[in-house]
């Protein structure tokens, strides 16, 4: 995108100044004619003395950075107020950026390609973002850092996150709420992705001279902020942006919603199942139609245990002990592409999930009332409400979301020109 | 020379003369603002949340773990016989035991200053009001009720859990929004809006001239489930909202759970 450095208004100033002047000049020479205007003169002095005391304007010839702003297109439905950081502004060159960044091991710092690791590593976009089951590495879902030690909870799709303000991670640990000032919001998580052991396992001076070196981000970052300087709090800002403009909401529930398509008798079947309180209740905690989030971002204990003995629970963020076994309700969107389910990943299967919340609910003091069907052990599902719902939940996808370009790896990374051959990561993960 | 002396007097008078119509007109009505605080009181004690410690009248021991619902149509009467209805950029409001930010609402209204001798308000919102995807942000989206159940947001959601007959902990979902009739398919043949007016007792109050006046709202939870019917959770069970009949009988309770208060 073409960038517009302009100079500040110190240069405009200077001009109208010169302007006044002129005409100054011009005016005496008629006034040596005209004994009037002569004594009109003085007023007029006085006068425009009174609207030309303009303020002393900030000394500013450094060029202005102007990028190019991004305006996030809300869907339908969807919220209006946007997470957005009044420090970190989308711009069309910060997600570009922040693109790059995205996919590019080297932001790990790791001298030994093999041990490159980028947010793509594990955010894989055909998965919503997420790692799938099926990934070559991560068996069943199972994600560790470049160390090897596993990462404390299973991954959580990454979508839709610009309206999410309730935390992040499956507990929350990372939001607005919490004391550190460093831990509220999505560039902090990235920050965290980058040096967390059982993530990138780096730290910031090792990712920031990795991309430093790297001489094809020097333009990047100039365009994004300005300046070619590579920090740590520009990386992790470019990416948050990137990752804000994951919106997905083109399923075929949401051309549903707009009219466009009909869904099935069975997919409208389960969809009354998932919004009634007699049916399999799945709206409160959920979303639907009035919260097409299909989350609300907030935490729940919901029946998968008796013993409880995670230290990131939603207990161990906030101490409340009522949040005991409590984890984010994840959003439905795009459930068909994240199993395995659940924060440890016990379901492999929708059929799974649907079974336990059928019933295989298990009783606890900290089981949420919203679970008002724990002492039927569930909402007592049959076979075809089962089909149903299952058949509702994959109206969900949203193919476009998982394909879009826009979110996709770059062709050529910086520095890695017309590359044809498979990345360090792709090496490294056999893809 | 006389034009001179005349320029020198209506050019300087010309930079000064183009002032505003001198006549102000009458001035503007005196008017304050009113600040409205929410409270949770169980026997007039305020909730104790996520502890079971509330026996209600039907013999159910019960806990609560949060309230959120809606007031809306606020609406103050004066003792000159004139009233005001808050609706200047925000008429419906919620409140959410969980969010402390909404348990104050500061109402931007310029209220007119005089004696407020009674106030009313709809407890949820009004049929006209309530309709989807009328919130599109949380908390408030969060709230909806629906389409198939009639739509539009829930009035309230007080949840809880009590010891049932069984001696088990069961959870209850005390929700209120639109109500549905069913036939004998259980098919849904129409809807019942549970929405109500509330006439809540409590002192009258001065708007003052340029003042804030702090007024209490207070739900006496007690109520939903012991005045004037009793409310049994055994017999209603943990969640209401496809029960019309328990859904008119919660709200026949509801009609006596508030009062006003002033804070000083």
């Amino acid at each position: 995108m073409p960038q517009k450095h302009k100079y500040t208004k110190i240069h405009k100033i200077f001009i109208n100044n010169d302007i006044t002047f002129v005409n100054f000049s011009c005016f005496s020479a008629f006034v040596a004619k005209n004994h009037l205007i002569k004594l009109i003169l003085p007023l007029l002095v006085f006068f425009s003395t009174l609207t030309s005391c303009t303020k002393n304007p900030d000394v500013e010839l450094i060029p202005a950075h102007k990028p190019t702003p991004y305006e996030i297109k809300i869907p339908f439905g969807f919220p209006t107020k946007l997470n957005i950081p009044e420090d970190n502004p989308m711009t069309v060159e910060g997600i570009e950026l922040g693109r790059y960044l995205f996919y590019d091991g080297r932001i790990s710092g790791h001298a030994d390609p093999a041990k490159h690791m980028s947010c793509a590593t594990c955010h894989i976009q055909e998965n919503a973002f997420e790692c799938g089951i099926d990934h070559p590495v991560y068996i069943n879902g199972r994600t560790h850092g470049v160390t090897g030690i596993p990462t404390p909870h299973f991954m959580l799709p990454l979508f839709n996150q610009v309206f999410n303000h309730s935390g992040y991670l499956w507990n929350g640990f990372v939001e607005e709420a919490n004391p550190n000032p460093m831990l509220r919001n999505l560039e902090a998580l990235t920050y965290m992705g980058i040096i967390a052991p059982h993530e990138m396992n780096s730290d910031t001076l090792s990712a920031v001279n990795a991309i430093r070196a790297i001489p094809g981000y020097s333009e990047l970052f100039k365009k994004a902020f300005g300046t070619e300087e590579v920090t740590i709090d520009r990386m992790s800002k470019s990416i948050s942006q990137f990752i804000r403009t994951f919106i997905s909401a083109n399923s075929r529930f949401d051309k549903y919603m707009r009219g466009e398509v009909q869904l099935s008798p069975a997919e409208l079947s389960g969809y009354v199942l998932f919004v009634t309180e007699e049916g399999a209740d799945c709206f409160h905690c959920h979303g639907g139609a009035g919260n097409p989030l299909f989350t609300t971002h907030l935490y729940y204990n919901n029946g998968k245990d008796s013993i409880f003995n995670d230290p990131r629970d939603r207990f161990g963020v906030t101490g409340d002990p009522m949040m005991r076994g409590a984890y984010k309700a994840p959003s439905l969107r795009n459930i068909e592409f994240t199993a395995p389910y659940m924060h440890d990943g016990r379901f492999k299967t929708l059929d799974e999930v649907i079974d336990f919340y059928s019933s295989g609910l298990i009783n606890s003091p900290y089981i949420d009332p919203l679970m008002h069907h724990i002492n039927n052990n569930g909402v007592q599902l049959t076979p075809t409400e089962k089909a149903n719902l299952k058949a509702f939940l994959l109206t969900l996808s949203d193919h476009d979301f998982i394909s879009n370009p826009a979110f996709s790896r770059p062709e050529n990374l910086p520095q890695r020109f017309n590359l044809s051959g498979p990345s360090d990561a792709d090496r490294l993960f056999g893809r | 020379m006389k034009l001179k002396y005349l320029l020198f007097i209506i050019i300087p008078a010309s930079f000064f003369s183009c002032n505003d119509d001198p006549d102000p007109g009458p001035p503007p009505p005196p008017t304050g603002k009113i600040v409205l605080e929410f409270q949770h009181l169980y026997h007039n004690n305020p909730v104790q949340f996520d502890t079971i410690r509330y026996l209600n009248a039907a013999g159910n021991l019960m806990m609560f773990t949060e309230i959120q619902w809606f007031i809306s149509d606020v609406t103050l009467y004066f003792n000159t016989g004139d009233h005001y209805t808050i609706d200047e950029w925000k008429d419906i409001h919620y409140i959410d035991t969980d969010i402390p930010s909404t348990l104050s609402w500061n109402v931007l209204d310029n209220i007119p200053a005089g004696m407020v001798d009674s106030v009313t308000f709809t407890f949820g919102i009004n049929e006209q009001k309530n309709q989807s995807f009328l919130f599109v942000n949380p908390p408030e989206s969060l709230m909806f009720w629906p389409n198939i159940l009639g739509g539009g947001y829930h009035y309230l959601k007080l949840n809880g859990k009590w010891i049932d007959n069984l001696q088990r902990v069961s959870p209850f979902n005390f929700h209120l929004g639109i109500g549905q009739i069913y036939d004998n398919q259980g098919n849904i043949t129409g809807f019942i809006q549970n929405y109500f007016a509330v006439n809540p007792a409590g002192p009258s109050f001065n708007i003052e001239q340029g003042k804030t006046t702090a007024v209490n709202i207070i739900m006496d939870v007690d109520s939903w489930f012991n005045t004037p019917e009793t409310w049994d959770l055994d017999f209603w069970g943990g969640d209401i909202m496809q029960n019309q009949a328990a859904m008119a009988a919660a709200c026949v309770n509801g009609r006596d759970a508030f009062r006003v208060s002033l804070k000083y």
